[in-house]
């Protein structure tokens, strides 16, 4: 019950939150922390269990039949990202009192915020797939609601929708990846998966599952083309950023990628697809960083950098590439979720985010600068901060990268240096410098706001200076999940003098010079503008206008409103596939003799077409209903020829009704018209022989099969002695088939009660209230 | 025979088809008809059309007498031409109510293009 | 004989006892007064009732009046669904049928006899019993789609709907006939026998292929999908409710039975059709489906896409497909009923205000009716914890082990689309501020306690669908 027991009670926990509406904000915060802060210590102390890759497992039967089952798995990575969700959600929950204090629905948003947490939690506990993709799901329909919480904006509206379709879309690849995996696999449990990892990676559908789940992977975790839509969701409140768009829900997706490298990995198609991907999301993420002022923007573009670099890391499947990822994960969900808070302290404080408004803050704000300037060193990779050792590593994992060391060293120094500006920008810039615009204004937020980037900044010290306080214990069992074998992880500080520190230096000094250099870079940057549509967002938005007007012209296609087109259509299809079938089968032996044709007969049969031709081209209505009277009366006397007495009867006495009702009603009816052109009525006209050619066609062969008259003949001989009758139809429709009478006779009854409840419609005397 | 028959199945049914791509109610009331018609015609000729006996157990038998009509395609036929009978008197009601409502029996007069 | 008649006659009991069950309604109808709570009470009684004698019947599994009819297992299944979607129907529709003014109190035998004739079509062994059930199915729907007055929609709508009904059923009696012309019999399962000889014959195939088209045009697949928009939008929405979950089904169940569990066409050229039918209708429904600002209209598609979705486990065949497309079934009826009920609870009493639009700001004014309508649009998508989703899931997951990946492939990326239209529903009901005219939704206490149960059961079966799936899944 481990793992069961927080999803279930931060659920219901998130159940009961809005009751919180009465509380003060702050209280409730920090009340709320309380639990996923309970729930952090537990899992700490979780710690050793999982050292030597021990794992807890627990099951419980779900869908027996299929053999599906809840089955929750706790392992290094599984633990590493859980003390994540809880440790830095606990952190924005008190966070979150403080921004929200006086907000009207606070009540539903630490509601909303819960279950992103609980369902978080499940995403990276589960070992079941499908139960993986249904915590997925959760978490995508949590950010939803979270981004799109200001309700009366327009723009959070659309980045909520924005943000919810393109996961969405991914979700349900991933779907579709995830049962092509079972299917290739044989189970759903990933343990069980890592067992049979052979035989899927040369299993015929591997490649499409992959594909499926990288789908779903880089959408989740914004990959290049995918990325639009996190600085869209930059419309979330701040603590939404902090959160779900930069240190939990995004990495959902590298999360996944990690889980199932031991499954997925070791192939090319992995390998370059990840490090692909990955650096061009790296890179990409860097550039268009770079001219951007408004400090969320700025955070949520370096956000799309770093993931790319964690995908890389994880396509590059070395040890060394695995550790540099855990570290570096770690390394920045510490700095970037303090540098959201920040980012949102200081808009709620000094009512900007526009970085050339902010300078000057330190004095006012001296604990949110502590904290920013913590994250922004880290974040710049400066030692002796964490943020210098998950670097060095990344350096280290690039070179001895198994091909293409050298872009990939040359990617990395380019995109980090950008990081390096953003950091010194969004940490450093609006703190220091001359005295704070609205000085009067901007303060000291109280400590809920500055407590959780600060402990997150120390975070981010304190791990820099005793590394080992996270290397055996926390990366090494993630490690070991990703490359699923032991791997040594001995984090230490200082390298000595070599190659990757000096890479180092260079990507800060080149950082530097980026920092200060950087309005004539936004200058360029704003001359070089991409056009919209080449962007994958605008292309997004195109598609996104264009369909329903694309939609609104198929429709006026397929659905004219004009019943004659829907029958038309369907004639058409019936001729062509009956004619097709008809046409490809050759050796069609027809029966074409005449047979035993007599006088009579011919002349019935002329009669009878020549009544269907007078019905067709009747101008008034008596003419056709005579005619329609004679091919009815016709059709009983082909009864009679061939020895069906009974159905003549019915025939003359249906045949006569229909003219009686028929003349009755007609009257009320206008004068048959020619309402249509002359091409339409040749159009119709050469459907009509068309089918008319079909049904005689298969007539004729039906007619021709020589039938096995064993049922038949069972009613012949049985209808006497079973069931005491002498006419054998008799005896067939009311007493073999007495189910199809009853149900033929309350047919007519329905139809009966048909014709009145139309006829009292139209005398209106219904009974109205 | 079954030629004949057969065309006259086809005849009907092409009449039937034009009929109930016209514009006007009451011809599309004769159109079903004539495709019911037809309907009943293929099911009986496919049952193998023969002056046999009517499938009537004889005085003093107990079973039919060889060659008789098979019964069940007439059973079938039955069935099809007193549903059928139902359908064209509601079917009757319903156009009578449409003309009055909208005091035309054209039905492109009743619809809409609608999207 | 006599026995065999009496154990045909008690194995038959839920078909029987709705026959019964619509004559005694009617007959409130014609001597009480004031029928209509009367009739309303004695439909539903009977239901339960009905219910409790398919449970009864469930292990008498075979067939009656000489292997016409099945009884027990499938059909008992099959008619639990279609009493439930009856009962919630008449619940939903109470005080709707008030407010439209279509209260003659025919709404309520109407909707028994339809349900009557489902339950013969979908346990018919003889060609001649699916057709009579279809038959009888089908003509108090054309009346129901018509039963209010002077709407020229409506009259339009049931005019079209019969129309094209008789002209598709017209399809179903010539199939029938070529089948009897080549095999010489109309029982199911004598056809069965020799499946594989006539399999290969031109004429059976087309003979099969002409049912097809009957089957095709009740569950609405493209190309003879076109009513459905325009019945859908014309008809009352509580009868295009019942039309969209209880006729969709009773038309799936009784293709399942002849087409899947019987002849088992699985290798034959009738698939690929099937196939083709499965793809037009994803696709053609879900891209219409995006540009529809009437939200009745918009089911409507989304309606003929779910069919195109269901026709997936047809194509795939075998045990897991059967049990997932009834899994599929009962999913649909109950989120696609609860989301037309709620749409009949806040229409106007001249059958306007169902459009897109009219559901802004329904979180203010009926939180309870927003959330749970946001549940069913989730469903639809087939997101999880939702009874849509494992609806998905399993007919997927058959067509992939049956070698159809392409088609969950198609399946895949349409639902991707469909997340839009839904979506926006949403996305008007929470987040848009409400429009001039507020409409308060009427349901009453009967209406209430309907869509508790659908939505209830929507979460029910989505978290633990081994309730609904045990059921289905040991049928054949």
């Amino acid at each position: 019950m481990e793992s069961l027991l927080p999803i279930l009670l931060i659920l219901i926990a998130a159940a009961f939150a809005p009751l919180l509406q009465r509380v003060p904000g702050r209280v409730a915060g920090w009340g709320l922390a309380l639990l996923p802060g309970a729930f952090f210590i537990h899992f700490l102390t979780l710690l050793p269990a999982v050292q030597n890759g021990g794992e807890r497992l627990f099951t419980l039967p779900w869908i027996p039949t299929l053999g599906i089952s809840l089955s929750f798995r706790f392992e290094g990575l599984s633990l590493l990202f859980a003390l994540l969700v809880l440790g830095v959600g606990a952190l924005v929950l008190v966070y979150a009192g403080g921004y929200l204090a006086g907000h009207a629905r606070r009540g539903r948003f630490f509601s909303f915020m819960l279950l992103f947490m609980a369902s978080m939690l499940g995403v990276v506990l589960a070992d079941n797939l499908l139960l993986l993709f249904v915590f997925w799901e959760m978490t995508s329909i949590a950010s939803y609601l979270l981004i799109g919480f200001y309700t009366d904006k327009e723009k959070s509206r659309r980045s909520a929708l924005q943000a919810l379709l393109v996961t969405g879309f991914g979700g349900l690849a991933l779907l579709a990846g995830i049962i092509l995996t079972g299917v290739a696999g044989g189970s759903y449990d990933i343990a069980a998966l890592l067992s049979s990892e052979e035989a899927l990676r040369t299993h015929g559908l591997y490649l499409p599952a992959l594909l499926l789940i990288l789908l779903g992977a880089f959408t989740k975790s914004a990959q290049v083309p995918f990325h639009f839509w996190l600085p869209g969701a930059m419309a979330a409140p701040a603590p939404v950023s902090a959160y779900l768009h930069s240190a939990t829900m995004v990495k959902a997706g590298v999360y996944l990628l990690a889980r199932l490298n031991p499954v997925f990995g070791g192939t090319e198609e992995w390998h370059y697809l990840l490090t692909l991907a990955g650096g061009a999301t790296m890179v990409i993420g860097a550039f268009l960083a770079a001219p951007q002022t408004d400090l969320k923007r700025l955070l949520a573009y370096s956000t799309v950098s770093a993931l790319g670099m964690l995908v890389m890391l994880i396509g590059l499947s070395t040890d060394l590439a695995a550790k540099a990822a855990m570290v570096f994960l770690v390394v920045h969900s510490l700095y970037k979720g303090a540098l959201f808070m920040v980012a949102g302290v200081i808009d709620h404080q000094a009512g900007s985010r526009d970085v050339r408004e902010l300078h000057g803050l330190a004095r006012v704000m001296p604990f949110t600068a502590a904290a920013a300037f913590l994250a922004a060193l880290s974040m710049t990779g400066f030692p002796p901060l964490l943020g210098f050792i998950g670097k060095e590593l990344m350096y280290e994992a690039k070179m001895q990268a198994p091909s293409a060391s050298v872009f990939l060293l040359v990617a990395g120094v380019l995109a980090n240096a950008v990081n390096i500006a953003v950091a010194l920008i969004v940490g450093m810039r609006p703190f220091v410098g001359r005295k704070p615009v609205r000085p009067g204004r901007a303060h000291e937020g109280p400590v809920s706001l500055w407590l959780g980037p600060l402990l997150l900044g120390l975070g981010g010290l304190v791990f820099g200076l005793f590394p080992s306080l996270i290397g055996r214990t926390l990366i090494e069992p993630a490690v070991q999940s990703v490359r699923a074998e032991h791997v040594d992880v001995a984090l230490k500080l200082w390298h000595g003098i070599n190659p990757v520190l000096m890479l180092s230096l260079l990507t800060i000094v080149v950082g530097v010079l980026m920092f200060l250099l950087r309005l004539r870079a936004r200058r360029v940057a704003a001359e070089l503008r991409v056009p919209e549509l080449l962007l994958p967002g605008g292309l997004y938005r195109r598609v996104v206008d264009a369909l329903p007007g694309a939609a609104g012209r198929m429709v006026r296609h397929v659905q004219s409103g004009y019943l004659r087109a829907y029958l038309f259509t369907i004639l058409v299809v019936f001729i062509l596939l009956a004619g097709y079938t008809f046409l490809k089968l050759p050796g069609w032996p027809i029966d074409t003799g005449f047979g035993d044709v007599s006088f009579y007969s011919v002349g019935l049969v002329v009669l009878m077409i020549a009544a269907t031709i007078m019905v067709l081209v009747a101008r008034t209505r008596l003419v056709a209903i005579a005619a329609l009277g004679v091919i009815g009366f016709g059709i009983a006397a082909i009864y009679v020829i061939y020895s069906a007495p009974d159905l003549a009867i019915t025939q003359i006495l249906v045949e006569t009704l229909t003219v009686l009702i028929f003349l009755f009603v007609i009257r009320h009816l206008p004068r048959f018209g020619v309402r249509s052109s002359v091409p339409t009525q040749l159009r119709d006209a050469v459907v009509a022989v068309f089918s008319g050619i079909v049904v005689t066609l298969y007539s004729l062969k039906a007619s021709g099969v020589q039938l096995d008259t064993a049922i038949s003949t069972f009613f012949a001989e049985n209808s006497l002695p079973a069931a005491f009758g002498r006419n054998v139809v008799n005896v067939i429709l009311v007493d073999f088939r007495a189910m199809d009478t009853l149900g033929e006779v309350t047919v007519l009854a329905v139809a009966a009660i048909g014709v009145y409840a139309m006829m009292k419609l139209r005398r209106g005397n219904g009974r109205v209230s | 025979m079954h030629l004949l028959i057969a065309i006259l199945s086809g005849v009907l049914f092409a009449a039937g088809v034009w009929l109930i791509l016209r514009r006007s109610l009451a011809r599309l009331v004769l159109g079903l008809i004539l495709i019911s018609h037809s309907a009943s015609l293929v099911i009986f000729t496919s049952g193998g059309l023969q002056h046999a006996e009517p499938p009537l157990v004889e005085k003093g038998a107990t079973a039919l007498q060889t060659p008789f009509a098979d019964p069940l395609p007439q059973a079938l036929i039955l069935t099809a031409i007193v549903i059928s009978f139902g359908l064209f008197a509601f079917f009757l009601v319903l156009i009578k109510r449409a003309h009055q409502e909208t005091g035309t029996d054209d039905i492109d007069a009743m619809s809409e293009v609608e999207s | 004989m006599m026995e065999q008649l009496l154990t045909d006659s008690l194995n038959t009991a839920p078909i029987t006892g709705m026959v019964i069950l619509s004559l005694i309604v009617v007959m409130i109808n014609a001597l009480k007064k004031e029928p209509l709570a009367t009739e309303y009470w004695v439909s539903l009684v009977g239901i339960v009732i009905n219910i409790g004698l398919a449970v009864w019947v469930f292990p008498e599994r075979g067939t009656a009046f000489s292997g016409s009819v099945m009884t027990g297992g499938y059909a008992s299944v099959t008619a639990i669904i279609f009493l439930t979607a009856a009962a919630l129907t008449i619940m939903l529709a109470r005080v709707y049928i008030d407010k439209i003014g279509a209260n003659f109190g025919e709404f309520f035998h109407l909707i028994l006899f339809v349900t009557t004739g489902m339950m013969s079509f979908a346990a018919g062994l003889d060609l001649l019993v699916t057709f009579v059930g279809l038959e009888l199915m089908s003509i108090p729907l054309y009346v129901l789609a018509g039963i209010t007055r002077r709407n020229l929609k409506a009259t339009e709508a049931a005019l079209k709907y019969f129309l094209l009904g008789a002209f598709s059923t017209g399809f179903f009696v010539y199939g029938i006939g070529l089948i009897y012309g080549m095999t010489g019999t109309t029982k199911i399962l004598d056809i069965a026998q020799n499946i594989n000889a006539y399999s290969s014959e031109p004429l059976f195939m087309v003979g099969a292929g002409l049912m097809l088209v009957g089957f095709a045009f009740k569950v609405g697949a493209v190309p003879f999908h076109m009513w459905v928009p325009d019945v859908y939008e014309g008809s009352p929405t509580m009868v295009s409710a019942f039309m969209s979950t209880g006729v969709k089904a009773a038309a799936f169940s009784a293709l399942l039975l002849v087409f899947t569990a019987t002849f088992d066409f699985m290798h034959s050229s009738i698939n690929t059709v099937v196939a083709v039918l499965s793809v037009a209708s994803m696709v053609i429904g879900n891209i219409v489906a995006l540009s529809q600002k009437n939200f009745k209209r918009m089911l409507a598609y989304s309606s003929i896409a779910h069919a195109g979705y269901m026709l997936i486990g047809i194509t795939a065949g075998g045990g897991v497909s059967i049990a997932g497309v009834l899994f599929y079934l009962v999913a649909y009826m109950l989120t696609n009923l609860g989301a037309f009920g709620i749409a009949s609870f806040i229409e106007n009493s001249d059958q306007t205000g169902t459009d897109i639009d009219d559901f802004r700001g329904l979180y203010q004014r009926h939180p309870a009716l927003a959330v749970i309508l946001g549940v069913f649009m989730f469903s639809l998508i087939g997101l999880p914890p939702f009874a849509g989703f494992f609806g998905k899931y399993y007919i997927f997951v058959a067509a992939i082990e049956n070698g159809y990946t392409w088609l969950t492939i198609v399946g895949v990326i349409t639902s991707m689309i469909s997340v839009y239209y839904y979506l926006r529903v949403v996305v008007v009901m929470f987040f848009q501020p409400e429009g001039e005219q507020v409409q308060t939704a009427r349901f009453g206490r009967e209406g209430a306690f309907a869509l508790a149960v659908a939505a209830a059961g929507v979460l029910l079966i989505g978290v633990f669908p081994s309730v609904v799936l045990d059921w289905v899944s040991a049928l054949f």
